[in-house]
């Protein structure tokens, strides 16, 4: 640990909203907007949002599955950025992606045999001989039967499709994956058994993630570390405990506070954060939740505040008043 | 992995294909059970048969192909003409069996030609962005505007009537709604996230055409080109009654229709039964077309 | 049941069954559903996917076809049992008695009609008497009462710029926005009970706590009971008094919150506790072996029983019966007091 695997640099990925008849963009839509993080080899970095903050489309850029306008990516110390589609290629292996919805990544009509075996020869390095064995021992990995092998997407779960999706995403041995929402669709139990599985298979391998969810409950049971984006933005990176136990962003405080804890010792009060999620294609000029912020004073609704390293050991904020704020000596 | 190993995941895979092939003959026999797709099989397998053994099926071949009889002139229906017999006394029956090649395989070629056509090009338009997809759209749009057969006439006072060119000139507006669609249902396909793990695995784009989005879209292409007998059937005959598709004195429906027309009221069965044949077996591809995909979905 | 409650329920549900008819055959979805509603009570109906919470809430409000869905059993309401009313008669009772609003709130409304059109017709429908109230107080025409109630309903739900949101259609606002409107057309007719099937699992969280303080401030206000369907428990333990936890068509264990949370009886509702994340939980999370039952072949006796650490040999026999204790009421082998396998079990 302390390597860095992933270092994104102001990147930016932007989305044409409006086209003229010629086809020049008339808006952008900011998905994400000048954003720096680092992810170290062996961490499950979790990044939390609300919808529309971009974390979907942050996790898809850093995988080059979309381009970005400005920026860099590097991973592993090489850039990405510039690599065409042959140049790219002995990367691909190495990072993987499980997606939100198990049935739709699954194609209906292969069975889990040519899923699993499709992925393992995308992989230049595999190994010649036999596939079939490969396959088996990535089903059990899953904690899948090599009869499983046979089956078609529609005869699983949800739980065992999503089981199949990790395996693939295993198949090229890969030294990161990206989760995006991958519990979201899946019940309370199921979830809990998955998350075990993740959490076994990243010690067991010595895996890196990046765990994207909008449910803060989930990312505090997997992530070490967690970044918050809102509107485009990473607003601030902390050690998870920490985020929750004392955040430093009035959003992060926000968020937190409106999660409902499943005690009813704790009784909360359902007073939250006012307003909605902006638009990314107009965002708000200064820092972006100044509109909504409790806090925020002229500064904040003219100057976009820089993300800040604090002493802390790698962790960010974005917020021109953290230090007046200083929500560190709350408690719950 | 030792031999035994091997053996036994062969043993695996050997009962799943059994489980799904057992799973598939239930929902064929299911399928089959269903009186109106066991009937519509019937009428169509009985109707190909005939048009493909005209020569044995009909009762007057020669009259069939267009010989005149003029001895036995718009005789009613009757032991020796069942079906009756036309103006030129040709026995409607045998005309009818030799119109039915016309009708099925012209309708046949009419598909399967539109479909080579239009759904490559659908295929094409749909997955790679921007100019190519822009263009077959609006081409497409064009052409169906207009109804299919409009244009097939227009076509065929240009190029010369008779069954070829009548095929042919259906061909030129029958393509555009495989394309149209086939492009929509590769854009959905497209968002779907098994296409994106693919890319993930660093596939080309070739790749997952071919091996993800064509596989997909199959079972519609499918039903499509089901569903599409009737109408290109119902244009044939629409041709074949403007004197534009077969010409006299070869056998086409809607070419009997029209030259029984004069006798609608003395002798209405010259009329009437080429329409009805034409009725028939369209019903007939359109409930199998419906039931088959019910089958497919389930 | 709770002790406390000395109150006669607002709503009473006694074993209600849900068949329905499809291509694999007859369904038995919902499989003797039992519970109480008190009177200005939240009450959590929880469950996984599956498990028949929306159809519970459809059966109530006789929302279903009638050649589809098949409902036996007693949904009595002032004395009147629900299913024995046509839908056109039930129809009467929908917003005024009793009201539903759904999970995703833009699709539920009109796309056809400004929002103001929908209110204010449902204004005219609900609040005669208010209109009247308004046009002697202010000796203003009908369609001007109709406007100013319409608009301080609004209003009362956290809505802003009225004006401008009743000439807006449903797709031009939020979901926080639709689902505020929709609960304002919801409870104008004042219903006795209203039915939220995961009203907020399609909004963002911060979003959420404001739905959630909106309904309890409502039902506090207007005596109205909600029901609310949710698969989150951390909804059901800061929002409801009550806790109805659901499974495979039956509901398996009602407790008052704290009850449930503390000491739960049914294996399912513990085997849910232990998945359940936390932000402050210390402890790793366990899962529920198994999956849930396929209900073209359910299981035999109790529905859980394959799944249950405890199943006894009586459990694949017998359906569990509903026992009630003097906090719960549980349908579990485990607790019937009759049953003397359940002593050695318990242990």
């Amino acid at each position: 640990m302390g390597e860095v695997l992933i270092r994104t640099q102001s990147l930016r990925t932007w989305f044409p909203k409006r086209k003229s008849l010629l086809g020049k963009p008339g808006a952008w839509l900011k998905a994400v907007d000048d954003v720096s993080l680092t992810i170290y080899r062996g961490e499950c970095l979790g990044l939390a949002g609300e919808s529309g903050c971009g974390k979907s489309t942050l996790g898809r850029t850093i995988l080059q599955l979309v381009k970005p306008r400005s920026g860099s990516v590097r991973f592993d110390g090489t850039a990405l950025r510039n690599l065409d589609f042959r140049q790219l290629q002995p990367f691909r292996p190495r990072m993987q992606m499980v997606f939100q919805d198990p049935r739709s990544s699954l194609n209906p009509k292969m069975t889990m045999l040519k899923i699993l075996a499709e992925a393992i020869r995308a992989n230049p390095d595999h190994d010649g001989d036999s596939i079939l064995d490969q396959a088996v021992e990535l089903a059990d990995m899953v904690d899948l039967r090599p009869e499983h092998l046979f089956r078609y997407p529609h005869e699983f779960s949800g739980g065992q499709q999503q089981r199949i999706c990790i395996a693939r995403a295993l198949a090229t041995c890969p030294d990161f994956i990206v989760f995006d929402e991958s519990t979201s669709a899946l019940d309370v139990s199921v979830q809990a058994q998955i998350l075990n599985l993740i959490k076994r298979l990243k010690q067991r391998l010595g895996l890196t993630y990046l765990f994207i969810s909008h449910d803060l409950n989930v990312l505090a049971q997997v992530c070490e570390r967690i970044a918050v984006m809102y509107a485009g933005q990473i607003v601030e990176i902390q050690e998870s405990g920490r985020l929750f136990s004392s955040p430093g962003h009035p959003y992060t405080r926000g968020l937190r506070d409106a999660v409902p804890i499943a005690d009813p010792e704790a009784k909360q009060t359902f007073v939250s954060i006012k307003g909605e999620v902006p638009s990314l294609v107009d965002p708000p000029a200064g820092c972006r939740f100044h509109p909504r912020c409790d806090f925020a004073d002229r500064l904040c609704a003219t100057r976009v505040p820089e993300l800040q390293r604090l002493e802390r050991h790698r962790s960010w904020i974005r917020c021109h008043r953290y230090r007046q704020l200083n929500f560190n000596q709350e408690r719950r | 992995m030792t031999m035994k190993d091997e053996l036994k995941y062969k043993h695996l895979a050997e009962q799943a294909a059994r489980e799904h092939r057992r799973e598939r003959k239930i929902r064929t026999i299911a399928f089959l059970k269903r009186k109106s797709a066991a009937a519509a099989l019937l009428v169509l397998v009985l109707i190909t048969l005939a048009a493909v053994f005209a020569p044995l099926v009909a009762p007057y071949p020669d009259q069939g192909k267009g010989a005149v009889n003029l001895g036995e002139r718009l005789q009613p229906l009757s032991g020796k003409h069942l079906l009756g017999t036309d103006t030129f006394g040709r026995d409607i029956l045998s005309r009818l069996v030799y119109g039915a090649r016309v009708s099925i395989f012209g309708g046949l070629f009419i598909v399967c030609a539109a479909a080579l056509i239009g759904v490559p090009l659908g295929l094409w338009a749909g997955y790679s962005e921007g100019a190519p997809g822009v263009v077959i759209s609006r081409i497409g749009e064009i052409l169906i505007s207009f109804p299919a057969v409009l244009i097939a006439i227009a076509i065929t006072t240009v190029i010369g009537a008779g069954l070829t060119s009548a095929v042919i000139a259906l061909i030129i507006p029958w393509w555009p709604w495989y394309a149209r669609i086939i492009q929509g249902e590769v854009l959905r396909l497209k968002r779907m996230l098994f296409v994106e793990a693919a890319q993930m695995l660093g596939y080309g784009k070739s790749y997952i055409l071919f091996r993800h989005l064509l596989p997909n879209i199959m079972r519609t292409v499918m039903v499509m080109m089901l569903l599409d007998f009737g109408p290109a059937i119902i244009s044939i005959g629409l041709l074949g009654f403007l004197g534009l598709g077969t010409q006299p004195p070869n056998a086409d429906w809607g070419l009997m229709v029209w030259e029984g027309a004069p006798n609608l009221m003395q002798q209405p069965w010259i009329a009437i039964s080429p329409g009805a044949a034409m009725f028939i077996l369209v019903m007939a591809f359109n409930i199998f077309g419906d039931n088959l995909q019910d089958y497919l979905d389930g | 049941m709770s002790v406390k409650q000395k109150e006669k329920p607002i709503l009473e549900v006694k074993d209600l069954v849900a068949e329905f008819t499809t291509a694999a055959g007859r369904l038995r979805i919902l499989d003797g559903i039992d519970f109480s509603l008190f009177p200005a009570e939240i009450l959590a109906l929880v469950g996984e996917t599956g498990c028949g919470k929306s159809v519970t809430a459809k059966s109530i409000m006789n929302l279903l076809a009638e050649q589809v869905c098949k409902r036996r059993g007693k949904v009595m309401m002032d004395g009147v049992n629900l299913l024995d009313l046509s839908k056109k008669q039930m129809r009467s009772y929908l917003g005024r008695r009793i009201s539903m609003i759904f999970q995703n709130p833009i699709a539920s409304i009109n796309p056809v009609f400004t929002l103001g059109e929908q209110i204010r017709r449902l204004v005219r429908i609900h609040m005669a008497g208010e209109i009247t109230r308004v046009k002697s107080e202010l000796g203003c025409t009908t369609a001007a009462a109709i406007d100013r109630l319409a608009a301080a309903n609004l209003e009362k739900v956290g809505l802003t710029d009225v004006d401008q949101l009743m000439r807006a259609y449903a797709h031009q606002i939020s979901g926080g926005m639709a689902q505020r409107y929709r609960i304002a057309t919801a409870v104008l007719g004042n219903p006795d009970v209203l039915i939220a099937d995961e009203a907020t699992s399609a909004l963002d969280v911060t979003v959420q706590a404001h739905i959630l303080r909106l309904l309890k401030r409502l039902s506090a206000e207007k005596n109205t009971a909600i029901i609310f369907i949710t698969h989150d428990l951390g909804i059901a333990a800061q929002l409801c008094q009550q806790v109805a936890v659901m499974y495979s068509g039956r509901i398996v264990e009602v407790a008052p919150t704290a009850e449930l949370f503390k000491n739960p009886l049914h294996p399912y509702t513990r085997g849910l506790l232990k998945a359940v994340p936390q932000l402050s939980r210390k402890t790793g999370l366990e899962h529920i072996p198994g999956t849930i039952p396929d209900l073209r072949n359910p299981p035999s006796g109790c529905r859980f029983h394959p799944r249950c650490r405890q199943a006894m040999e009586r459990c694949r026999r017998l359906r569990p019966p509903l026992v009630e204790t003097k906090s719960h009421q549980v349908c579990c082998h485990l607790y019937d007091a009759g049953n003397k396998e359940a002593a050695w079990a318990k242990s």
